[in-house]
């Protein structure tokens, strides 16, 4: 699996718990649509951080394609 | 045993005076029946088996914004769009002829006459007033013929200059079919998608709805337009015993030809402007199209793919969005079923001016799929239809996303439905909650089956009265 998710500043920290974020496998869905992709993951908690050129850019651009009227 | 499931109001057929109407049902199938005290009763077919009519459902929280004229006599007298109107403009059509080179047995505009084309000045005032009358929509060029004038593309210029992102051509594609650079030249001044005139993959259905073969001039005219990189959508019009059994067949077409055509939008015949004089009213319902799909398809579509529309009224449209795999396979897209609770009018407006944008537009990067859709009919060869050979310049994605990404891009495809109402089915209930407005010099919006409705006798309640 591609580590093409992982942003540039590989640097962060999940403020709740403190961690560094390390990649994860996630599994994103929508309408039905189940998506494997690796990202940054609290190892704590599990929180997932998309990061917002990824949200802006291909997340986008999926939920459009996926969407119907 | 007939039982009561609504009460409309419509228009008499001979008079258009507006009258109520009764939706009755008998065994899944719906007539409109109304009667007129000087012209009698009069009976239609509106809505034939599954999915069932109470199921067809959307409700909408009416829209009310922008600029109405005053309710005078009220609906459909009073379009333009009047105070009462429940739905903004999705897509606006601009009519920019009557001329037309083609004079079909059917056309509800009736086109043909010798009228004077609008010149630029007036047609970059109504691009001009439609935006800033809508905040933004979808363009339709119409007609008439559009591509009788000579300066389609500096009209096409006009429109995108007035900041028209989507700029449809609807066409019969016979100059398209004669003219191999028009497309090129179309696409050049900004034209996104043609929305073609087609009926059917066999002569007989032109011969009887056009008048003449045209099967191999619309071949043409979708070569011309793949080549050029132009969105293509086709759309028969649908009319019992002529075409229905193409179905399917006029879906597989398209899908063998993607990436360029984007979806097949069927219109049912509806008995508006010129119709064979000899009729009677006999509508192809959405559900009988619905599941002549699904007969046709063999299953590969399901009635329960297709959804009512977020913008217009739920009795008016049917939609199914899907994506043919590598393989052929082909997958639906979209929700698994409506969310039937109310939901704002002007909301599903502009998710679907989005949605119909990027669906019914050319792929941003062209692709042709080396292996054919599963399409029910086994493989067939898709030489020499404007194919281009496959563009390879990156590895394959490695990742999900990127995967759905490079194949959504260019093979997602719509097939969808529109129901037009003439005098017979019009509910006026579906009139106010129209989303498809043709622009009048003047400024007004007419929601499309109100400005095409014709009497029996022929006379129109809005068309050449602006």
């Amino acid at each position: 699996m591609s580590l093409v998710f992982m942003p540039e500043d590989m640097d962060w920290v999940c403020e709740p718990c403190g961690e560094r974020l390390t990649p994860g496998k996630v599994e994103l869905n929508y309408l039905g649509n189940v998506f494997h992709v690796e990202l940054p993951v609290c190892p704590k908690c599990g929180f997932v951080y998309l990061y917002e050129d990824l949200a802006m850019g291909r997340v986008l651009e999926v939920e459009q394609l996926l969407e119907d009227k | 045993m007939s039982r009561l499931v609504g009460r409309v109001e419509s228009v008499c057929p001979e008079c258009l005076e507006r009258i109520g109407a009764e939706l009755v049902e008998d065994g899944g199938v719906v007539r409109m029946v109304k009667r007129c005290a000087e012209h009698g009763e009069f009976s239609a077919v509106v809505w034939r088996g599954e999915p069932a009519f109470s199921g067809w459902v959307r409700p909408k929280i009416p829209f009310g914004g922008g600029p109405r004229e005053a309710v005078g006599r009220g609906c459909p007298y009073d379009c333009g769009l009047c105070a009462r109107h429940a739905q903004r403009t999705c897509t606006a059509l601009v009519e920019i002829t009557s001329r037309c080179n083609l004079n079909c047995p059917v056309c509800f505009a009736d086109s043909g006459g010798a009228g004077t084309d609008p010149d630029h000045a007036t047609l970059a005032r109504m691009f001009d007033q439609v935006m800033k009358r809508t905040g933004g929509c979808n363009l339709q060029l119409s007609g008439g013929e559009p591509t009788v004038r000579d300066d389609l593309p500096e009209i096409v210029g006009l429109a995108k200059s007035a900041g028209f992102g989507f700029v449809q051509l609807n066409t019969n594609g016979l100059r398209l079919a004669a003219d191999p650079e028009l497309a090129h030249v179309l696409a050049e001044a900004g034209l996104s998608s043609i929305f073609l005139q087609f009926d059917g993959v066999r002569d007989d259905a032109f011969r009887v709805l056009r008048g003449r073969d045209l099967f191999e001039v619309k071949n043409r005219a979708v070569e011309n337009a793949s080549a050029a990189g132009l969105g293509i959508v086709l759309v028969p019009t649908v009319a019992r015993g002529v075409n229905t059994d193409q179905l399917w067949d006029i879906v597989r077409y398209g899908l063998e030809r993607q990436p360029h055509v984007r979806g097949v939008h069927f219109q049912p015949l509806s008995y508006f402007g010129r119709y064979p004089e000899d009729f009677v009213p006999d509508h192809v319902t959405l559900p009988e199209l619905m599941t002549g799909l699904v007969a046709q398809s063999g299953g590969i579509v399901r009635t329960a793919d297709f959804l009512p529309p977020g913008c217009e009224h739920a009795l008016c449209s049917f939609s199914g969005k899907y994506m043919t795999h590598e393989d052929g396979h082909l997958v639906r897209l979209g929700s698994a079923s409506c969310d039937c609770t109310p939901k704002p009018a002007e909301a599903g407006a502009l998710k679907s001016i989005g949605v119909t944008a990027r669906q019914w537009s050319a792929p941003a990067q062209p692709e042709t799929s080396p292996s054919n859709p599963d399409t029910g009919q086994g493989a067939e060869p898709l030489a020499g239809r404007g194919a281009e050979p496959r563009i390879s310049s990156s590895p394959p994605p490695d990742n999900d996303l990127d995967r759905f990404l490079a194949r959504a891009r260019t093979h997602t495809f719509t097939i969808s439905a529109m129901a037009f109402q003439d005098a017979w089915s019009l509910n006026l209930d579906r009139l106010q909650g129209c989303c498809i407005h043709v622009a009048q010099p003047d400024g007004r919006l007419v929601p499309f089956c109100a400005f095409n409705l014709t009497a029996r006798d022929g006379r129109a309640l809005h068309r050449g009265r602006e």
